[in-house]
């Protein structure tokens, strides 16, 4: 095991379709056209000193550590700048190499900190590495000269420091959050000898400038001028873990690294197919709270709402609450009794939630926040598309060339994936980037900031999301932009025609509609066209069709009309011919780290696992046959209205696994009359939350670092999650001594109710 | 005019133009004499940069002072050329002639180069800024009479 | 009387003004001319007379009467006739003293805009070859052929220009000392300027060009922009925009301006992209300086390619306008072939030093051109010539230098400028120059023993201060490494003024050297 950095091949790689041979060092290797000499020799398993150089951004050439010999070609260029040809003889190390390398560490030296041995960097820094790599023995310049040694460290972000005086400016910093995240805080002020990395303006520091604390420059910055307090303060980690974080949908892949049972840090995995090696504030730095000292770390229980909590052991919090349960059940029958699954849990938790429910309890009284937040997307796409999904993974914005996003904010809520739509949005070489309509009535920071500025923003009414919708529609439509080949071949022609005949009405051109949308209609026609046509002349110059993608949050579901919005948004994409390839499709930005597993694994009330419905005979007799009970057939309460049967009586007990639903449902005095009413409400959570003031027991639940398992992302991708650190709620003698990942403590309350299940890990369960 | 609507009227000028940061630049600092941190951020809101970006650029070239300085500015020459005429020599009395109260540049050609020492009047008219042949007692006039 | 004076920065400079006003206030009626480029002479002023136009200089207010009278000894007769002028071959400053700068009649008068004609009725593929034909080589100092580099932008996108933009750059940032040429002929000469670059832009399919000129000539920003306007409508469709730099030598550097234009931090970018392909705002662009382009005017006149390529020598085809400065008896601007010794340049030409004392040294090329000694004035003046000497032509200023010169000082000054003028993105420059300059003090004042490679915790250092040998080798090490692994010329170069400083003036560096 041990502690590797993660593999760095110097520049990005390349994605191109032509291949070029060359030798490096005498190793004959062959890689896509442009890629850079020095990611050739990586892969070929060389090793050429770098500095300025790493593959998340592009190459920069200013370390001049990274030269190489290449017959034919004078001097000694630089390999991070130079692309490969066919043919090229490379060598790597020779004696001219080495002594420029020498020259330019000695240089390096002469101005840097010398104190490496109680430097957090210690052993986890590149200029150190590069020094013994080029052999490093003195440093003739002395050390009287001019240096920078005496600039002050900035401590102001709570997450990371920089310190200049360690600063070889490499400007991977700078650069990273210019192509990586998109937000360009960071600059380099003056010139020459006086270059340093300034976070804004001249009085700023890192904490006041617009930096977001995603990390990217923490990650790239070679020593530590920049590097995580954490690391300061704990230590070197020793090993890591790969997982999944669970913070939102989009599911970033990070290394957990450790040292001992403790985490030190967070860092985005490289390889992470979500995020590609990015990550935001909350999945890099805001872990705490799983170290918190308000967790609850064992279980309680109480009589009655009005009592204190009372610690017990699981053993007896169990059988406390296996006996309630049987009891209502026994008094009440079985749909009196139902549960909440989580949408930040795994999939084989919320699996074994929605089954114990089913089974255990014997009703189909389950749900998920999905109810208050994507359902619309569930019914809607899979009217639509016969998938309770969206249509593309977050690689496929590379391919956009127009880029609509309607009722959500991607820089606020999926960072990660805000960055990379960013990316393309602003182009690359003086090639254009992808053009942005916004519909939102907040002018979002999409809308206009640094190098973004959107074609169109419409600044529609609340509530006419259908409306705006339906008038680009009517556009689209009357002025013969729809894709007529694509709908005959892929949609339904005779479903088409009824739909356009509506949206063709005159009541529905933007003119008209201004009058409640007040969105202007140049503007809106404008905006369809755009989406429709990819702009004027795009065919000439492109030669081809364009790539058009809708991105839609909460500000179309979490709305009434959610569904038909979600139909409508469907209903464009199949109108212009954007579905079925990279670069266009309907993307729902799923909010929670696993909502969409949560959904697939059978949390709504009247749908199975994989959303087939409960009242199907067919395939409620497999899971009959499955989990060896029958099966109540009649779908059951959705959350609002657990609590108008909590009101009316008959409905008297609740498991909530991993939610705050007092906090998180609408009508919070309905909410709040709903749990009171309740005889038994059964919270396993974090900590103490909102909810919790009316649970009679409280589970301790475990965080994502302490359990495995998978989440599903927003592009349905399905991503381990691996224990990192033993769940902190261990407590008493019996079961649980060890403390429990959550499936494991809904495990337990199964057995408690004597249905005797045996999973002895979640690949079980999954399977 | 107030500064506001006077970097206003500045930016107006230049909307439109390509890579227009520098032009911008050159007229905020005639026109004030520097490049504020305020300027900086209302010229990266007007050019949709960051203001870090705009930083950058301000605090890379030596045209651009972050405070306006409203002595008299003297740019004398200390390039090869001039040094091959005898500059140098004449710097020590420059000094003394300047003290606090004009405020002596090095700037490396002026482009008179058979006619050093040379040296430029900041902000003079065309017609009057150069001055070509110095030597200790022309260099200290020059001095003297700004 | 009609009296010709120059509105050149060098006549301003010399008190050209008050010459012309007192001419004026005389009650001649004065033309304000370009400069003939004798620099000496300055304010030099013409006189039209019974037997032509008579040259006076330098001239002062108070000898104004006596000129007017006649009995002013400052008579050089005519200055067409000058031998400084008459040993020359003026091409691209034909018209150096001979016409208004700002005139459009003038300028057509004199061949003027006969070359874009020209060039508009070629094909584009036609022009370029015709500056293939004529040899012309980049004249900002990296000699490439102009034409090549032409080509490599005409053919960018496969050759057709559909929706695709192109541009024309022009890079007036001449911030070597010793250099004024650009300045000469943007300040004497515009609309030559001006035509390089319509025919260019002809020749790659370019709609648009800039012109990159430094802050530090504030005449030749004045004029350009006035010549830019008048000459709207001659180059139309093709438009040219003046951008003025903000005090950065290494924007002279063709990616730092690219970058500078785009209004950005002025640093170097790596190639590839080569401009030509990945230049301006990532389109294709031209970068070519102004004597380059000023060139082209004269080149693509009817037989204008090939009667330049048959002037030089070698693979230096055509002529080279020599800036000569310093400590110069006779400076200015000499055009001359190719072929040339720098002997015959400094002495023949130039007089040899103004102090009269002998030449010690010249520098030529600018701050990153070596320093030449006298036993190295036979070498012509030829690109491949001076490179396998170790030395280089760059934009062809020669800076002379009399025996008071420090050559040790010199060096250590090299080392100064390339720290100030840094753009900071390359370690061996940016770190480099620093160390450069505390090692040539330290080689020149005796190093001391390190004050922290003296205390025991630092285990591997050498504790005696280095020797003054060890400190020479580390100079050359630096050098070495300056050279072979810098980003661009500044760092790359400055090893050349250095080394040579160091090489044949040993004794300027302080110490004992082998006595």
């Amino acid at each position: 095991m041990g502690y590797e950095p993660q593999a760095d091949f110097g520049t990005p790689r390349i994605d191109a379709a032509a291949e070029v041979s060359l030798t490096i060092d005498g190793r004959a290797i062959t890689v896509p056209e442009g890629t850079s000499v020095m990611r050739a020799a990586a892969l070929a398993g060389g090793n050429i000193p770098k500095l300025c150089a790493t593959d998340s951004v592009e190459a920069f050439g200013s370390c001049r550590m990274c030269l190489v010999e290449v017959e034919g070609m004078r001097g000694t260029p630089a390999s991070c700048t130079t692309p490969v040809a066919p043919g090229m003889v490379v060598a790597t190390q020779t004696p001219r190499l080495e002594k420029l390398r020498r020259g330019v560490m000695e240089l390096y030296i002469s101005d840097h900190p010398l104190d490496c041995l109680t430097c957090s960097a210690n052993n986890d820094c590149e200029l150190q590495d590069a020094a013994a790599q080029v052999g490093l023995r003195d440093v003739r310049y002395g050390y009287a000269g001019a240096n920078h040694l005496a600039e002050v460290k900035d401590t102001s972000n709570p997450y990371f420091s920089f310190d200049a005086a360690k600063c070889i400016v490499c400007s991977r910093c700078v650069r990273a959050c210019d192509e990586v995240q998109g937000t360009l805080a960071l600059t380099i002020s003056g010139r020459g000898f006086g270059s340093q990395v300034s976070a804004g303006q001249a009085g700023d520091d890192f904490l006041s400038s617009d930096c977001v604390s995603c990390g990217a420059c923490v990650q790239a910055c070679p020593t530590d001028a920049l590097n995580e307090k954490a690391v300061a303060e704990i230590g070197k980690p020793e090993r890591s873990v790969i997982t999944t974080c669970a913070y939102c949908g989009v599911g970033c892949t990070f290394r957990a690294e450790m040292r001992g049972e403790q985490l030190v840090r967070m860092v985005p995995w490289k390889d992470g197919k979500a995020n590609r090696g990015h990550s935001c504030v909350k999945g890099r730095f805001a872990w705490g709270y799983a170290q918190h000292k308000d967790r609850i770390r064992s279980p309680m229980i109480r009589e009655s709402i009005d009592q204190p909590w009372r610690e017990v052991g699981w053993d007896e919090a169990l059988a406390f609450t296996a006996s309630r349960l049987t009891a209502i059940k026994a008094k009440h029958g079985p749909r009196a009794l139902g549960g909440i699954t989580s949408s930040r849990c795994t999939n084989e938790e919320v699996f074994l939630v929605q089954k114990l429910i089913r089974s255990g309890f014997g009703s189909n009284n389950v749900d998920t926040c999905a109810r208050v937040c994507h359902s619309p997307t569930g019914y809607g796409l899979k009217t639509t598309f016969g998938t309770s999904a969206g249509t593309q993974d977050f690689d496929s914005v590379e391919a956009a060339d127009v880029i609509l996003v309607i009722g959500a904010n991607p820089t606020d809520a999926h960072p990660v994936f805000a960055s990379r739509m960013k990316k393309r949005i602003r182009g690359k070489d003086g090639q254009p980037g992808a053009k942005l309509i916004v519909i939102d009535p907040r002018r979002i920071d999409l809308v206009r900031s640094p190098h973004i500025a959107a074609a169109h923003h419409l600044p529609l009414q609340p509530g006419t999301n259908v409306a705006v919708l339906t008038a680009m529609a009517h556009v689209i439509v009357t002025e013969g932009l729809a894709d007529e080949a694509f709908i005959r071949e892929r949609c339904d022609w005779d479903e088409y025609q009824d739909w356009a005949r509506f949206v063709a009405d005159p009541r529905h051109s933007p003119e008209v509609l201004e009058a409640v949308s007040r969105v202007p209609a140049a503007e809106l026609r404008a905006a369809a066209r755009l989406y429709a046509t990819g702009g004027s002349g795009f065919g000439a110059a492109q030669g081809r069709k364009p790539n058009a993608a809708i991105y839609y949050g909460l500000g179309v579901t979490e709305h009434s009309q959610g569904s038909s919005t979600v139909m409508a948004i469907a209903n464009l994409a199949m109108a212009t011919g954007n579905i079925g390839r990279p670069g266009v499709g309907v993307n729902p930005l799923r909010g929670q780290n696993n909502v969409q597993g949560s959904c697939d694994m059978g949390s709504f009330p009247h749908e199975l696992s994989g959303y087939r419905h409960i009242s199907g005979g067919a395939t409620r007799a497999l899971f009959e046959a499955e989990w060896g009970t029958a099966l109540d057939s009649e779908p059951g309460l959705r959350i609002p209205n657990m609590f108008d049967a909590a009101l009316d009586g008959s409905f008297r007990a609740l498991y909530v696994q991993g939610e705050d639903i007092l906090q998180s449902d609408p009508d919070t005095k309905h909410v709040s009359a709903g749990l009171a009413a309740m005889e038994l409400v059964i919270v396993h959570d974090l900590f103490l939350n909102e909810t919790a003031n009316y649970a009679h027991v409280f589970l301790p639940g475990s965080t994502f670092l302490e359990k495995t398992g998978t989440f599903t992302n927003a592009e349905r991708r399905i991503q381990m999650v691996r224990r990192v650190m033993q769940p902190a709620n261990g407590a008493g003698d019996g079961i649980g001594k060890e403390g429990l990942e959550d499936w494991q403590v809904t495990q337990a309350l199964a057995n408690a109710l004597g249905l005797g299940w045996n999973y002895a890990n979640t690949a079980q369960i999954m399977d | 005019m107030d500064s506001p609507s006077h970097l206003a009227e500045i930016l107006a000028a230049h909307a439109g133009r390509e890579g227009a940061l520098l032009p911008i630049l050159h007229d905020v600092q005639a026109a004030f004499g520097c490049v504020t941190g305020e300027a900086e951020a209302a010229i990266a809101e007007a050019l949709n940069l960051s203001r870090a970006e705009v930083h950058g650029v301000v605090s890379f070239y030596h045209d651009f002072r972050e405070t306006a300085d409203p002595r008299p500015h003297l740019q004398i020459c200390r390039a090869e050329a001039c040094q091959a005429r005898g500059v140098e020599a004449l710097m020590a009395a420059a000094q003394q002639a300047a003290g606090t109260r004009v405020a002596l540049e090095a700037v490396y050609c002026l482009g008179l180069c058979a006619a050093g020492p040379a040296a430029r009047v900041v902000g003079a008219d065309v017609g009057e800024a150069l001055h070509a042949r110095l030597d200790a007692g022309s260099l200290t006039r020059l001095i003297e009479g700004l | 009387m009609r009296v010709r004076i120059s509105n050149d920065a060098v006549a301003m400079a010399c008190g050209g003004e008050a010459v012309a006003a007192a001419f004026a206030a005389a009650g001649c009626a004065v033309e304000r001319v370009s400069g003939w480029g004798m620099h000496w002479l300055e304010p030099l002023v013409e006189i039209e007379g019974a037997k032509g136009w008579t040259g006076f200089g330098p001239v002062a207010p108070g000898d104004v009467p006596a000129i007017l009278a006649g009995t002013s000894a400052l008579g050089i007769g005519a200055v067409a006739e000058h031998p400084f002028i008459t040993a020359q071959t003026r091409l691209t400053f034909m018209r150096a003293g001979r016409i208004r700068p700002l005139s459009l009649d003038d300028y057509a008068g004199t061949g003027g805009w006969q070359g874009l004609a020209r060039a508009r009725s070629l094909a584009p593929a036609e022009v370029v070859a015709a500056v293939i034909q004529s040899g012309l080589r980049g004249r900002g100092g990296a000699g490439f052929p102009a034409g090549i580099k032409w080509q490599k932008v005409a053919n960018a996108f496969g050759g057709s220009a559909a929706g695709a933009r192109k541009f024309i750059v022009c890079n007036a940032d001449e911030g070597d000392s010793g250099t004024f040429a650009d300045r000469m002929v943007m300040e004497g000469d515009p609309f030559a300027l001006i035509e390089g670059m319509a025919i260019a832009a002809h020749a790659v399919g370019a709609g648009a060009g800039y012109i990159y000129l430094r802050s530090e000539y504030p005449h030749a920003i004045a004029t350009m922009r006035a010549a830019i306007a008048l000459a709207a409508e001659r180059i139309a469709p093709f438009s040219v925009e003046l951008r003025v730099g903000a005090g950065a030598y290494v924007c002279g550097e063709e990616t730092a301006l690219l970058n500078s234009i785009e209004g950005k931090r002025g640093v170097v970018r790596a190639k590839p992209p080569l401009p030509a392909l990945q230049g301006l705002f990532g389109c294709p662009t031209v970068v070519n300086n102004v004597l380059t382009l000023a060139a082209v005017s004269h080149i693509l006149r009817e037989g204008g390619a090939a009667d330049y390529a048959a002037l030089g020598v070698g693979r230096s085809k055509g002529t080279m306008p020599v800036q000569l400065g310093g400590n110069i008896a006779r400076g200015g601007l000499v055009e001359v072939p190719f072929g040339i010794t720098l002997g015959e340049l400094i002495h023949d030409f130039g007089g040899g030093t103004a102090s009269g004392r002998p030449v010690k040294a010249a520098q030529v090329g600018g701050p990153l051109g070596a320093y030449m000694p006298p036993d190295q004035f036979h070498l012509p003046l030829d690109y491949e010539a001076f490179t396998a000497a170790d030395a280089l032509i760059g934009h062809a200023g020669v800076v002379v230098f009399d025996d008071t010169a420090d050559m040790g000082r010199l060096a250590r000054f090299a080392m100064e400028f390339c720290a100030v003028e840094s753009c900071g993105k390359c370690t061996p420059c940016r770190i480099g120059s620093t160390r450069g300059v505390e090692l040539i003090d330290r080689i020149r004042a005796g190093s001391t023993v390190d004050a922290l490679a003296s205390q025991p915790q630092i285990r591997n250092a050498p504790k005696a201060a280095p020797s003054r040998a060890a400190d020479i080798a580390l100079l050359e090490d630096l050098c070495d490494t300056m050279r072979g692994a810098s980003l661009c010329a500044l760092g790359g170069f400055t090893p050349y003024p250095v080394l040579s400083a160091l090489k044949h003036w040993p004794e300027d560096f302080g110490g004992d050297f082998g006595a």
